[in-house]
């Protein structure tokens, strides 16, 4: 026990001296938060103003679509649309809508010129014909701002219906009640409100695992191959077993990532005093304790289980470039993982779920997923757990006799076969 | 007592038999030489003794004892293939491999410093080991072995690489703990090097032990049928000659092999009728030769 705290902490204390663990650490949320701030603040400068022409053979429902457009761009210049639209919609800008009740070709072919030489942004064809065949053309150079072009659909049907119910005698403020909307508010059987939020942060907390895992997985294969390549290995093995080794290795870096989620959680809570009060607010009212310490739980057997893994490959190859073809299968059950991780949270109950829970590659995160947003039977919990630590125990055996004959062995890639053999070497 | 003591060793890989049947002892506080051609079987023996793998068959003692992990604590290995963390910084590094070999990281500091005024490299303590040249390293290793004060220490290959200089200061160092009573075993395929400082020998080939003992016996059993001659000219004379056995050409001189029975006169009467003679100097037989002699034996 002692030499394995021996090699973890020269693990640890080597690596948190790296040039690259304070680029990373301080790049990957810089790179996320650019990923976030940057885009909407571009979109927030832009948009600039819109000259927009309905054309319409009644001059009430050109009238009606051109109000619901106008009361569209107010609304987001008003931030007064649904959080989420408002949130994701871009910038429409000031918006003129003139309403043309000349529905002659020439007139057509002669608008669709003036949007194609930038004299027009947008012509809204909603004649008769058009209407009757439940199809309108939009004559529009941005044909590909489909978030903005499905808002102007949006407001151009309800313009329909508006004036569908006009017909039929009702009034004005009748209408509005029609249109009145209702929310439905999804809650956790746990009690715990704000589902979207809970969304967010258990989504946030997968993509810290698989990043952290991804990246100290990777250099957990380097350090491996170059104690091999630099053959600091037979003096090492000359006081101290494989598998201690490897466990101190393991545990080493492990601390590191939690080092590194650490400093992260610190740079969000930190900046003020009343962000930390309000950010604990925040996240109580989202998260509880329990899915705190299940991060913690899973986080860590998903690492030691991927470390392990890359080890053993590190272990078994010769150079840099034998290792990527090998790590990339290293991490499949991981990207996998994080492919299915949508449909697990769509349907956290699912059979899907179940195995993907169980099965001891995926556990980590998948487990982790379901304990956050549903409450899956304890019994399953355990037997993820249990499974997990019995497959990691096996794996660091095993993998410290590859260590062991690996790095005494160089040369040539080792085959199936013979990697067995040094399994079972005593 | 024994330091070291092999019963019928073997080991193979795949179908390669690396050691074969290999018994020998080491007696406490001697040197021993551990001699033999690349693949002999050298460096599989040694990591046997210190459990890095098991025998396939027979026994080792370790310390009068069967094999224990604890008594790493009490060896020094500097492994013939170097290697040290290139990242580290020098003293980090041996502070690392102090404790792990069961010191106290401050006593580990202490005796690191110590180390490394003795061998010239104090200046260096916290510079990175790849900024150092391959002699440093060497020596970093060196000290490696020695920090925890070990009572057997085993050095393969251990002045390979190294310039006479630098390599006369290990050597002193390794005298200096012979003194002290610990055991040393050297393992070379370099005879000519170790030749003067060992105490007892271990001749091996293909895994197999061709010759042991004594190194003075193993010399006097030879006997002085070996004769250095230093000439210029022709040496053809050496060839299809009756008197010669074998011969090995070392550039500057010759060394012979007389066949039993002849008469070294009559070889000098020859060899100054075909080449200016410097030197002609029966002596006993090098290690290298003697090693020659009995492979050549034993392969025929």
């Amino acid at each position: 026990m002692h030499k394995i705290l021996i090699f973890a902490k020269r693990e640890y204390l080597e690596r948190v001296r790296t040039k690259s663990f304070i680029v990373m650490t301080f790049l990957i949320p810089a790179l996320a938060l650019g990923g976030f701030v940057v885009p909407s603040l571009v979109n927030r400068g832009g948009g600039g103003s819109k000259h927009l022409v309905v054309i319409s053979s009644d001059a009430r429902t050109g009238a009606l679509i051109r109000e619901q457009l106008l009361k569209l761009s107010d609304d987001q210049r008003k931030g007064a649309l649904p959080q989420q639209l408002q949130r994701s919609l871009p910038q429409i800008g000031a918006l003129t809508v003139d309403v043309d009740t000349n529905t002659s070709d020439s007139e057509r072919a002669s608008l669709s010129e003036k949007v194609n030489q930038k004299q027009l942004d947008g012509v809204i064809v909603a004649t008769k014909e058009a209407l009757a065949s439940k199809n309108v053309p939009f004559l529009t150079r941005d044909v590909s701002s489909f978030l903005i072009n499905s808002e102007f659909e949006r407001a151009m049907n309800q313009a329909l219906r508006r004036d569908l119910l006009k017909s039929k005698g009702l009034t004005d403020q009748e209408i509005e009640n029609a249109f009145q909307t209702v929310d439905l508010a999804a809650q956790s059987p746990t009690g715990l409100g704000n589902p979207q939020a809970l969304f967010v942060v258990v989504f946030g907390m997968a993509m810290i695992f698989y990043i952290v895992v991804l990246l100290h997985g990777i250099s957990v294969m380097r350090a491996v191959l170059e104690e091999k390549t630099s053959r600091v290995m037979e003096v090492l093995l000359s006081t101290a077993q494989a598998k201690e080794m490897m466990a101190g290795k393991i545990l080493g870096v492990g601390a590191v990532g939690l080092t590194q989620i650490a400093i992260w959680a610190l740079m969000v809570l930190l900046p003020s005093a009343a962000g930390l009060i309000a950010a604990a607010d925040m996240l109580k009212g989202v998260i509880s304790i329990k899915v705190i310490l299940y991060f913690a739980v899973f986080f860590l057997l998903g690492f030691a289980l991927y470390s392990t893994l890359c080890a053993a490959v590190g272990a078994m190859v010769n150079s840099d470039q034998e290792s990527q073809q090998l790590q990339f299968l290293v991490m499949m059950p991981m990207v996998i993982s994080v492919f299915i991780m949508f449909n697990i949270i769509q349907s956290p109950g699912g059979s899907l779920a179940l195995w993907a829970s169980l099965f001891p590659l995926t556990a980590p995160l998948i487990m982790f997923l379901r304990v956050a947003l549903q409450a899956p039977p304890w019994w399953q919990v355990a037997i993820s757990i249990g499974l997990l630590v019995a497959t990691i125990y096996g794996l660091v055996v095993v993998c410290g006799r590859i260590y062991r004959v690996g790095i005494l062995m160089y040369g040539k890639r080792p085959t199936l076969p013979e990697i067995m053999k040094w399994i079972r070497y005593a | 007592m024994y330091t070291i003591e092999m019963d019928q060793v073997n080991k193979s890989y795949d179908h390669f038999v690396a050691v074969d049947n290999l018994s020998f002892n080491i007696e406490q506080g001697s040197v021993f030489g551990l001699l033999g051609p690349n693949g002999a079987g050298k460096t599989s023996s040694i990591r046997m003794m210190i459990g890095i793998t098991a025998p396939d068959s027979g026994a080792i003692r370790v310390f009068g004892k069967p094999f224990e992990r604890k008594c790493l604590q009490k060896i020094g290995y500097l492994p013939e293939e170097r290697g040290l963390y290139k990242k580290m910084k020098m003293l980090d590094q041996l502070i690392f491999l102090g404790e792990l070999h069961g010191m106290t990281s401050g006593n580990a500091r202490q005796q690191a410093i110590e180390w490394c005024g003795r061998l010239e490299i104090s200046e260096k303590l916290n510079n990175k080991v790849e900024e150092l040249s391959k002699g440093m390293q060497q020596k970093i290793q060196f000290i490696a072995a020695l920090l925890h004060d070990p009572d057997f220490i085993i050095m393969d290959e251990p002045f390979a690489g190294l310039d006479p200089v630098n390599a006369d200061l290990l050597k002193d160092v390794l005298l200096d703990m012979k003194k002290k009573g610990k055991t040393i075993l050297f393992s070379t395929h370099r005879m000519d090097q170790v030749e003067k400082l060992c105490d007892a020998i271990c001749l091996i080939n293909r895994g197999k032990a061709v010759l042991q003992g004594n190194l003075k016996q193993v010399k006097a059993a030879h006997g002085k049928d070996s004769v250095q001659i230093a000439y210029e000219g022709d040496g053809a004379f050496l060839q299809k000659n009756p008197s010669v056995r074998s011969y090995n050409d070392y550039g500057n001189y010759v060394e012979v092999q007389l066949a039993k029975g002849a008469d070294p006169q009559k070889l000098l009467r020859l060899a100054t009728q075909h080449a200016r003679i410097d030197r002609f100097e029966l002596a006993e037989p090098s290690l290298e030769a003697i090693f020659k002699d009995v492979v050549g034996k034993t392969d025929a």
